[in-house]
């Protein structure tokens, strides 16, 4: 039988590693930073309450992941969902126009000059389901069977769901800068004399 | 999936390998994802390899998943802070670590004898008891929540809470039972989970708040001391009477009980007579304040 020293040695050893993964997953789900660490504090307790239960050492990275997920899941029941989801057929219109040839936009150079503040922003704008798959993968760097075991559904789902996940965030990427640019053009555009006829 | 080559010369024509095709697009547009991230059998990708020499849809589609995987495999990490490491350390410090299973004593034959013989009386005994008293505690129906204070401000808290963020987590538990005179025990039906617990104050007493999810419904449990409980004539008079009194008032439903050291009331958007049956009561209700206390 192990010792308490000897259980918290190997909590500190398999657990601590993953505490800044934890926390930028937890941060890009949570509303604020206050919420990530409550939602990584309360995960970690329960790893180490639960420690006996995980069985291969080499799989603790996505045991962890399944307890944050579940934490948050926890959370998000609580609050107000705060993700501004877009009309998903109006990103699948954007992302259908740039690949079917219809717009004249390069994608990869688009992507690449995204801001942060963007990628968020395009992240909160797709469903949860897509947007879990897709960081778990891209930001993350699960495997497919990982994943489907993080978040508890098939393989051929964790497919599916990365494929049209990338494909809604093309979408809203487009859409959103489709946004500014009327807007800009909006703002630029001469304006009318004041006092107008009524 | 055995046929994503390009068309052959003249097919592009022929309405039915058009709409062969397009079909064939549905299924390779959700594989395109896996094949980027190289986790497709090898014989799959060979054969979406083979339908991207010619369509430039799907070559179009590649790019986009590829150029998405990268930008987002290239935003920066947050790390922890030490504050919040400290602060892990320091909590899982303090959590005690569940109990072993106890070991099962060995007991000779004559033991489990004499112990069995003393559960079968128990067992008769007890449902003596019960039968004597009844069977599970009738439940009484108040015609409106607004007649008793104490329902109606329950009732006004729960619509003022549920609007916005619940205002406490599962964890303060342990914070809500060291602030309270009286015993918080959550419920412990199947069907529901505790995901919030917080304090109050209802109708100028503190109180404890338990929110469980039932389904997709929040339910809310107030634990007020007990005498507030029988405060209202009415509830006294169900109550004592052995009953688990309930009350609808639009979509909520309440249902309210006493415990042996607090009054308890449940309140959600079901029918109350639902609520009721969630409520372990687990033997008859004795008659806990009698007219004389008045």
């Amino acid at each position: 039988m192990t010792s308490l020293a000897d259980r918290h040695a190997r909590f500190d050893a398999l657990v601590l590693p993953h505490l800044d993964r934890l926390f930028a997953f937890a941060m890009r789900r949570a509303d604020a930073r206050v919420d990530a660490e409550d939602a990584v504090q309360d995960a970690c307790v329960r790893a180490w309450v639960a420690f006996d239960e995980l069985r291969d050492p080499a799989s603790v990275r996505a045991w962890l992941y399944r307890i944050l997920r579940s934490v948050l899941a926890e959370s998000a029941e609580r609050q107000a969902r705060r993700r501004q989801l877009v009309d998903i057929t109006r990103l699948d219109a954007e992302h259908d126009a740039l690949v079917g040839g219809d717009a004249d936009v390069v994608f990869e150079e688009v992507a690449a000059r995204l801001t942060g503040e963007e990628v968020r922003a395009a992240l909160r704008q797709i469903p949860d389901d897509f947007a879990l798959a897709v960081e778990l993968h891209d930001m993350d760097g699960f495997k497919y069977q990982e994943i489907a075991e993080i978040v508890g559904v098939p393989i051929g789902t964790v497919m599916s769901r990365i494929s049209r996940g990338r494909r809604l965030l093309a979408g809203a990427v487009l859409a959103s800068r489709a946004a500014a640019s009327r807007d800009a053009a909006s703002s630029a555009a001469p304006r009318g004399p004041r006092g107008g006829a009524r | 999936m055995s046929d994503w080559t390009p068309l052959a010369r003249g097919a592009e024509h022929d309405p039915d390998e058009v709409a062969a095709r397009e079909a064939r697009h549905g299924i390779l547009i959700d594989l395109l994802g896996a094949y980027v991230d190289r986790e497709l059998p090898p014989e799959t990708a060979a054969q979406v390899e083979a339908h991207l020499v010619g369509c430039t849809r799907c070559r179009r589609e590649l790019a986009v998943q590829q150029a998405m995987r990268e930008r987002l495999a290239a935003e920066p990490s947050v790390g922890a802070s030490s504050a919040l490491r400290d602060r892990i350390a320091a909590a899982v410090a303090v959590t005690p670590l569940p109990a072993p299973p106890p070991r099962r004593p060995r007991l000779a034959p004559r033991t489990l004898a004499i112990a069995a013989s003393a559960l079968l009386l128990l067992a008769l005994a007890a449902i003596f008891v019960w039968r004597a008293a009844g069977d599970a505690p009738a439940v009484v129906r108040v015609e409106q929540a607004s007649s008793v204070p104490l329902l109606a401000e329950v009732l006004a808290d729960y619509r003022r809470v549920t609007a916005g963020d619940l205002p406490g987590r599962a964890r303060d538990l342990a914070a809500v039972r060291a602030a309270v005179p009286f015993e918080v025990e959550p419920l412990q039906a199947p069907e529901l989970r505790l995901v919030a617990a917080w304090t109050a104050t209802i109708d100028g007493e503190p109180s404890a708040v338990l929110a469980y999810r039932a389904g997709d419904r929040v339910l809310l449990q107030y634990l007020v001391p007990e005498a507030h409980l029988f405060r209202s004539p009415a509830m006294r008079a169900a109550i004592g009477g052995g009953h688990v009194v309930t009350a609808q008032d639009g979509a909520q439903g309440l249902a309210a009980w006493p415990l042996p050291s607090a009054g308890s009331i449940l309140v959600g958007d079901l029918p109350a007579a639902q609520l009721a049956r969630l409520v372990a009561v687990p033997t008859p209700l004795a008659p806990r304040v009698t007219r004389g206390a008045e």
